[in-house]
């Protein structure tokens, strides 16, 4: 605490205004306390609960299924960590992959962040080092969480820098347990995000306290969390650009001061020059279109400076006009031409489609259908919104106005982190989880404020003579009001109306965040659940009964297609190589195996005899009514097999349009290898009571096409509830 | 194809024939004439009755060729509606073009059929699926017959396509295409006197300083506003071109503005839902920071309360609609020992 400056004295002088409040402040008064270390004695407990709480609120999914890593990057994540602390930092560092992106392979080191599996390695080997034998899944299962814990730390000293150490203690009890970064911080869901928003937030507090202090520590501090964020998640272009536009601002806004030019050039060059020893950063960062502002922001604070100095240097303010004019004339010109130039000769990439699809939205809808197919990159609803943070949507609002009514470095940063996130969070869903700490703080002032503005008209009205001292750093205004109320003992009941509501407010804040984590957020979707007939909860395990049984019964050298959401999964519990995975890297791959999966069944045979492939899986959910399986995903194949490969023409799999697979579907759909290995000796099964056989209930209708006939593959396994289905390719037959 | 390629032969051989006939019913021509003209950018709209009496009940040749935008306002689609809209534009274009020679802008016809309100006559062509157009040249008798029709891929809803479409199959030529400016003449000279009267005082604000950019009260509009586009789902909106609200299926006279179903919304609902939430947020801090200011005690007791129900009525809306859109229903949980 000690390093964290003084406290403000408002807080302790509150306590002493009204140590009767609190049941507790007897035993303190017992213990002869004074009030400065109860106050931080209060803060320290409220901390420690709020850690323990952000940790416990993500354990649902542990105590109702098992400790196990949950989706589907996860288990690829997995699969490195368990390679890193089996064989040492340099084997993996220099991780060929030939399990996966068969033939091409993948280069494991080049083309990942490591930062979540060095830190899950780090703490594994700590652990051990304590005598404590953990397994590396336990740990690699609980670093979310634990990470949440510390997230919500660095949100109550961002608080208190922004506000004070009550929004700071607000602010950490919001983001404990906030739906919305709950989502992606669940135990066993091991994903980069879950360091990266710890990561984030540390970067950004400690740049404002650098912009704040103007120390050259903090700054370096900020580096570092620059740096870590860069190794652990590529949304760390987020803080690239923000930070660089902040700057922007504050030089507009005529808030230029030398506190700004130590904090913004130590973080911008140490943090480059510790971003690029990242090998899938690399030279990015100082090429690549994305990270181009903070160069130019850069190049224009020496300019600032430069400027400031000429000043300085001359008395006369006319020689200095001309002068101001000449030189901001030609450092616009010599920048735009540098960046022509830069663009033209290919010497700065330009920007990649994901960037592009931020900031024009409709971009990826029209020219990447892989970025647009997946769902998490789908535009936020309304709903999604109210999901995800509940009643903080009405509280920011006001959060905003406390902001702009006390205007300062700290607040405008907050102020522009929270609307430019807000805005990624309304074009894909998955950015939610950026705008979250930022909802959080600025909600957090809200109700701060409005709490410390009620509960001080309820204390005056009881000790008026402390009002003084109560109002420390009270603005005139609040002393004003103070001197109003005594004349009015109406306020008294209104605030303690409003007190109420508020409370009312988080209550409820507080049970729907429990309810979404325990409903909707903590199913690891490798295990699915249902609902049985009499409320009983059903489980389907069919992902990983599909995976050991490969693992078991195939050739170690066998060659699995699937589509690519299942590739990581496949090569980590599987063991076996897989044509394609969730690292999207080759877009023309990726299409061979749409094509194959969108032809008929002997065109497909050519394709995977020349990709080697042994066996095919499809997931399908006609029989347990799983509404993600590969048949729904089938339009996408189609459209992204058909962007490489033009023969295949998302037309002939509709009919007016429309997507069916009963018997009104296309020819071309009843035939082709997708329909024929998920609908295999379906037309046998009777699926629902009073149906006919058949009977798809995922998609509600009865299959067109009963009496498949595979010609090149065989059934090899079917899971318990048909949720998987794998098929051996049979080796050519011999020529006469 | 082979269809296609005699089509104009066969439209020359009506023309040819029409001379002769073209004396027994011009009245028919004279009619659609005077529809023509009392119809915006000259698509008439045929009905069940008058498509008997311009098509069916005419025995061919007809003295005129008719070319019909198959509609239908109940299906809503942004696309068809625009797609409608390039097709009056071709009208209006071919009307302007031939105004002088009445022999040819006499001898076809743009029209209309909506399948909302003429189900009838829209059934008679059987038509599968929209968008479509159909040119019933004067020797047609089967409407059913696909010939007359715009070919599936050549229909991509805009107005080159369809003069396109009929140059190809009639021997006439539609002329330039008459767009209408984005900005009429007279908004345009409005808007630059509005700007070179304001720029001076524009000017004079910038060198003092005083501009609205100096002022963080338009910075705190700015914000709210941006904040309140986000929430609301806007860019959903924007990226998956929702339209504000859609007619009822069954009742076509019925709007709807909310959306059941988790991961769709319609534009309207998610701005109403952002206006609460800015309601509520705005008073909030309207109470606590500003209304204590207000020197009328009476006036800060009827703004308080009135504050205290609007926000308890909007964000029990809110509550509410996000209940009932996504089917989710929020439990508490309570100890076991406590039931």
């Amino acid at each position: 605490m000690a390093a964290n400056g003084s406290p403000k004295p408002e807080p302790m002088a509150a306590k002493k205004a009204s140590p009767d409040l609190l049941n507790s402040s007897f035993s303190f008064k017992s213990l002869k306390l004074k009030t400065k270390q109860q106050e931080l004695l209060l803060r320290v407990s409220i901390l420690g609960l709020v850690y323990v709480l952000a940790f416990i609120a993500r354990l649902f999914s542990v105590l109702r299924y098992e400790s196990m890593i949950h989706e589907f990057d996860p288990y690829f994540n997995y699969r490195t960590t368990l390679f890193l602390t089996e064989k040492g930092f340099y084997e993996f560092w220099n991780w060929f992959d030939s399990e996966s992106w068969y033939p091409l392979g993948r280069i494991i080191g080049g083309t990942l962040y490591p930062g979540l599996m060095v830190t899950a390695a780090l703490i594994y080997w700590t652990l051990r080092f304590l005598r404590f034998f953990v397994h590396i899944r336990e740990v690699c299962v609980l670093t979310a969480p634990f990470f949440a814990s510390n997230t919500t730390l660095v949100a109550y000293f961002f608080g208190k820098e922004i506000w004070d150490t009550g929004a700071g203690l607000v602010a950490a009890a919001l983001i404990a347990i906030c739906p919305g970064y709950i989502s992606r911080s669940v135990a066993g869901s091991y994903d980069n995000e879950a360091v990266a928003i710890f990561a984030l937030l540390l970067t950004f507090y400690l740049f404002v306290k650098a912009v704040k202090t103007g120390s050259l520590s903090w700054a370096l501090g900020s580096a570092f969390g620059y740096f870590y964020m860069v190794s652990a998640w590529g949304g760390y272009v987020f803080i690239i650009n923000l930070v660089p536009l902040y700057v922007l601002v504050l030089l507009i806004t005529g808030r230029y001061s030398m506190r700004l030019y130590v904090a913004y050039n130590c973080m911008y060059i140490l943090g480059m020059l510790l971003a690029m020893q990242i090998r899938f950063v690399g030279f990015q960062h100082v090429q690549s279109g994305e990270h181009m502002a903070a160069m130019g922001v850069f190049l224009l604070m020496q300019v600032f400076y430069f400027l400031d100095w000429v000043k300085h240097q001359l008395n006369d303010t006319k020689l200095f006009q001309t002068f101001l004019r000449i030189t901001v004339t030609s450092a616009i010109l010599v920048g735009g031409i540098a960046l022509g130039v830069g663009t033209a000769s290919g010497y700065i990439s330009p920007w990649t489609g994901r960037f592009y699809s931020l900031l024009d939205p409709t971009y990826a809808k029209d020219h990447i259908p892989i970025i647009a197919s997946v769902s998490e990159h789908q535009p936020t609803a309304w709903s999604s919104f109210m999901f995800d943070y509940h009643i903080l949507l009405f509280l920011f609002p006001a959060g905003l106005y406390f902001c702009f009514k006390r205007l300062s470095d700290a607040t405008i940063f907050i102020v522009m982190y929270g609307l430019t996130s807000l805005y990624f969070a309304g074009v894909m869903v998955r950015l939610i989880l950026v705008a979250t700490p930022a909802v959080c703080l600025i909600s957090a002032i809200a109700v701060s404020a409005t709490v410390k503005n009620l509960t001080s008209l309820l204390r005056t009205k009881q000790k008026v003579p402390q009002t003084g001292s109560a109002k420390g750093v009270g603005s005139s205004k609040s002393s004003s009001k103070v001197t109003l109320d005594q004349s009015q003992p109406f306020h008294k009941n209104g605030a303690i109306a409003l007190l109420v509501g508020v409370f009312y407010l988080l209550s409820r804040y507080a049970i729907h965040c429990t309810w979404v984590t325990s409903e909707a957020y903590s199913s690891p979707s490798i295990v699915l659940a249902a609902r049985g007939a009499h409320g009983n909860r059903i489980i389907f395990d069919d992902y990983r009964e599909a995976y050991y049984w490969l693992r078991q019964n195939t050739p170690t050298d066998a060659k699995v297609m699937s589509w690519w959401d299942y590739g990581y999964q496949i090569t980590a519990m599987g063991n076996r190589t897989v044509i394609v995975d969730n690292n999207t890297w080759n877009n023309t791959h990726i299409a061979t195996v749409g094509r194959a999966m969108s032809s008929y069944e002997d065109e497909a045979y050519d394709i995977m005899r020349s990709l080697d492939v042994n066996y095919v899986l499809v997931v399908f959910g006609g029989v347990t009514g799983y509404s993600s399986d590969d048949i729904n995903k089938f339009l996408w194949m189609v459209r992204i097999g058909g962007g490489v490969y033009p023969v295949i023409k998302e037309p002939d799999y509709l009919v007016n349009g429309e997507f069916r697979v009963d018997k009104g579907a296309s020819p071309k759909m009843l035939n082709c290898l997708m329909y024929k290995l998920c609908y295999y000796r379906f037309g046998e099964l009777v699926t629902e009571y009073g149906k006919p056989t058949g009977y798809d209930r995922a998609r509600g209708v009865e299959i067109g096409n009963k009496d498949i006939k595979l010609e090149h593959l065989e059934e090899a396994y079917t899971t318990s509830n048909w949720i998987v289905r794998i098929y051996r390719v049979k080796p050519p037959t011999n020529r006469l | 194809m082979a269809d296609h390629t005699t089509l104009p032969h066969r439209f020359f051989l009506s023309i040819s024939l029409l001379s002769i006939l073209a004396v027994s019913q011009p009245d028919l021509t004279k009619e659609l004439v005077s529809l023509r003209s009392s119809s915006e950018s000259g698509v008439i709209r045929l009905t069940d009755d008058t498509v008997s009496k311009f098509i069916t009940s005419v025995s061919t040749p007809r003295p005129y060729s008719l070319i019909i935008f198959f509609n239908s306002i109940d299906l809503n689609s942004n696309p068809l509606q625009e797609f409608r809209r390039e097709f009056a534009f071709v009208s209006a274009s071919f009307i302007a073009n031939n105004n002088n020679r009445s022999d040819v802008a006499n001898k076809v016809f743009f029209c209309e059929i909506d399948e909302s309100s003429d189900s009838e006559a829209f059934g008679l062509f059987g038509i599968q699926f929209l968008p479509q157009i159909c040119l019933v040249d004067p020797l047609m008798e089967n409407l059913q017959d696909k010939t007359g029709r715009m070919e599936e891929e050549d229909v991509d809803g805009t107005a080159e396509s369809v003069v396109e479409f009929i140059e190809s199959r009639t021997n006439l030529t539609v002329g330039p295409l008459h767009r209408p400016p984005l900005l009429s003449k007279t908004q345009i000279s409005v808007i630059v006197a509005l700007i070179a009267i304001s720029t001076p005082f524009l000017i004079k604000k910038v060198l003092k300083g005083e501009t609205v950019l100096h002022n963080s009260r338009v910075w705190l509009f700015c914000t709210v506003l941006v904040y309140f586009f986000s929430v609301s789902g806007t860019m959903h909106n924007i990226i998956k071109g929702m339209p504000m609200f859609v007619r009822d299926h069954e009742d076509s006279n019925k709007l709807v503005f909310f959306y059941k179903g988790e991961n769709f919304q319609l534009g309207a609902e998610g701005l109403s839902v952002g206006l609460l939430y800015n309601v509520v947020g705005l008073l909030l801090a309207y109470v606590t920071n500003a209304l204590v200011r207000v020197r009328s005690v009476s006036g800060q007791r009827v703004f308080m309360m009135l504050a205290m129900v609007v926000s308890l009525l909007a964000v029990k809306k809110v509550v509410y609609l996000n209940s009932w859109k996504t089917g989710y229903e929020i439990q508490t949980y309570w100890p076991s020992s406590w039931h």
